[in-house]
């Protein structure tokens, strides 16, 4: 090559540097795309799909802005006889609930694991990992099969106790190694000034696990709030949907609702958005809790 | 374990307690669990199906009262493993898991190392570059069946600027079908392992790129012998965890395409897009008032678990996640 060896150098840098920016910037543009896309639908009067405005040829825009879908979802009666507030409560109540007994489940396995050592120890925990390697459907099919001669299908049980105990895989080895990480000897120091096992365990070490107890409230409520494939199957009577399955419902090729579709899942989506870009950290901490070697 | 016959072995005596501490969760895995992935296996070999399953009063004790439900032995399984249609869909988990875990990991991995490299702005592209993963997936997936829509998607407005005519992408080809679905699971699933190679990244120690440095190694250089060796531990994780998840992942594979379109191979009809586990669930409930073969669905089942148990025993040896830690 030609000329100072040093401008050459810059020059190649330069280009790499360049090359690198183009890059992510595509792989940005490609990650949200699917979110802009939706944002401009939702904004766009009417509800087809239909969508000429591209800004320069290729970033969605609203066609003529309106907030109506945002406002109709609230009134909108897709099937008769059920609407969105009944949805909206169905949700918020099955998400609730399984919250709370994910946590109240997995708060006092977690720390026999982390705390105690008892006959059996490994082969219980061993079953609490067995349902990761299930193919969800091949507990699907007998659970309903189980609800249904209970007579608890198109009942609210039907999905929150298959919700709680679906979350306890993940939970349980979130709580065990954040109590793991909690030093003995405040356990002990407290037992030798007569506190007893229980008091100790929910005066001293929960309050000190406030923030894995957030992570699986977190994943349990995320699995609740979005789930489709057991709701599916369990609710059938409309009155008793949840959100998901009315986003769903909308998509249905019968009765198209484009720009309420985007709206909800706006409404839906923007709070577990949040909520997972606040507490990054903590849900990928959790996620690899039990992947980390020792 | 020391702290256990500690002071006044206080803890030795209320030692028995400790199942009270697991028995809540261990009831709810049990019942919830356990019991119907016995009961899965045991339907495999039943005909149960809408009509042959009422008069089965007593579900807990399988087989006792349910006399309308029948034994069928292998029948079931003999009858997938016969139907042409079980290849199809056989090949289509395989193309559906790798197709989708392959382009997962690289995609992850170089966008771990051009973030980790210093680019300015880099914490703002990894903000963007996470949505796929931080939006909820059942949203976006149903998002992404607009975008494939046929007449108005945005694909195909898209592709249209670029001079390609519009592509039935979701009731065309079976191929068609196969890649919307495979390029939607992919923008899913990068984010992810961005996040744990970036992770891995950074915990490598600054010396090891210095000392290279010093020794005359740079740039791709360092990548090959440092980067690459070092966090091959989180690439085997993520690709296994990968591989699991996509097998498994129902929402992905069922919500664009339902599994269809479907057409016919030596004279059955099997979905374009349907794998293992959709199979089942399609079996099972068909919607619409049709006859739903809970025992094939079972079969069905049953098969992708198998298929599932070689590296999920791996992926529990390999990270030693029974083992106590204390």
């Amino acid at each position: 090559m030609k000329g100072n060896h040093n401008t050459g150098k810059s020059a190649r840098k330069l280009v790499s540097t360049g090359a690198k920016h183009l890059f992510l910037i595509l792989m940005s543009l490609i990650s949200i795309y699917p979110v802009l896309y939706v944002i401009a639908l939702a904004f766009s009067q009417g509800e087809s799909l239909a969508m000429p405005n591209l800004l320069l040829g290729f970033i969605p825009l609203p066609t003529r802005f309106t907030l109506e879908h945002f406002t109709s979802i609230l009134h909108l009666q897709v099937v008769t006889g059920s609407n969105f507030p009944v949805w909206v409560r169905n949700s918020l109540l099955i998400t609730t609930t399984t919250v709370v007994g994910a946590v109240a489940l997995t708060l006092p396995a977690g720390y026999a694991f982390s705390r105690r050592s008892f006959r059996g120890q490994q082969a219980s925990m061993f079953s609490f990992l067995l349902p990761t390697m299930f193919p969800g459907v091949v507990t699907i099919i007998p659970q309903f099969l189980l609800f249904a001669s209970l007579g608890l299908v198109d009942t609210y049980w039907a999905v929150i106790i298959p919700f709680i105990v679906g979350s306890l895989s993940l939970s349980i080895f979130i709580m065990k190694s954040a109590f793991d990480s909690i030093p003995r000897e405040i356990d002990e120091a407290a037992m030798i000034d007569g506190a007893g096992e229980f008091r100790i365990f929910y005066r001293m070490l929960v309050p000190l696990t406030l923030p894995s107890i957030a992570t699986v409230g977190l994943w349990s409520f995320m699995g609740a709030w979005l789930d489709f494939a057991l709701s599916h199957v369990m609710l059938s009577n409309n009155s008793l949907w949840t959100l998901p399955l009315a986003l769903y419902d909308f998509l249905q090729p019968n009765y198209t609702y484009y720009g309420s579709f985007s709206a909800l899942s706006l409404v839906m989506a923007i709070p577990v958005f949040v909520v997972f870009m606040v507490f990054q950290k903590y849900l990928v901490s959790g996620l690899t809790a039990g992947s980390v070697k020792g | 374990m020391a702290s256990t016959s500690g002071p006044g072995g206080v803890l030795r005596r209320i030692r028995g307690s400790a199942y009270l501490f697991i028995l809540p969760a261990l009831i709810g895995l049990v019942f919830l669990v356990l019991y119907p992935f016995a009961y899965n296996i045991f339907i495999s070999f039943t005909n149960m199906n809408t009509y042959h399953i009422r008069p089965c009063v007593n579900i807990f004790v399988p087989g006792t009262s349910c006399y309308n439900v029948q034994s069928n032995l292998f029948k079931n399984y003999l009858a997938v493993f016969a139907d042409p249609a079980f290849l199809r869909i056989a090949v289509n988990t395989v193309i559906w898991t790798f197709a989708n875990v392959i382009p997962h990991v690289t995609i992850g991995l170089v966008l771990a190392f051009v973030l980790n490299s210093k680019v300015r702005g880099r914490s703002i592209y990894r903000m963007f570059m996470i949505v796929p993963w931080a939006m909820p997936a059942f949203i976006t997936l149903l998002i992404w069946k607009e975008m494939f829509n046929y007449q108005y998607g945005v694909v195909n407005a898209l592709l249209a600027h670029i001079g390609v005519g519009a592509i039935n992408w979701l009731n065309g080809g079976c191929s068609s079908a196969m890649l919307a679905m495979i390029i939607a699971n992919i923008w899913l699933g990068y984010p992810f392992m961005m996040i744990i190679f970036s992770g891995a990244l950074q915990s490598i120690p600054n010396e090891l790129y210095e000392a290279a440095s010093i020794d005359g190694a740079v740039g791709f250089r360092q990548m090959r012998y440092i980067s690459i060796p070092l966090i091959k531990p989180t690439i085997v994780i993520g690709f296994f965890l990968g591989c699991i998840w996509t097998f498994n992942n129902f929402n992905a594979a069922y919500l664009i395409t339902s599994g269809g379109p479907y057409a016919v191979s030596g004279g059955s009809v099997y979905g374009c897009t349907t794998i293992f586990i959709t199979e089942a669930y399609n079996l099972a409930f068909p919607g619409g008032g049709a006859l739903a073969n809970y025992a094939v669905g079972a079969a069905y089942a049953f098969i992708a678990f198998l298929m599932l148990l070689l590296p999920g025993i791996f992926w529990t040896r390999y990270t030693g996640l029974t083992r106590r830690t204390s």
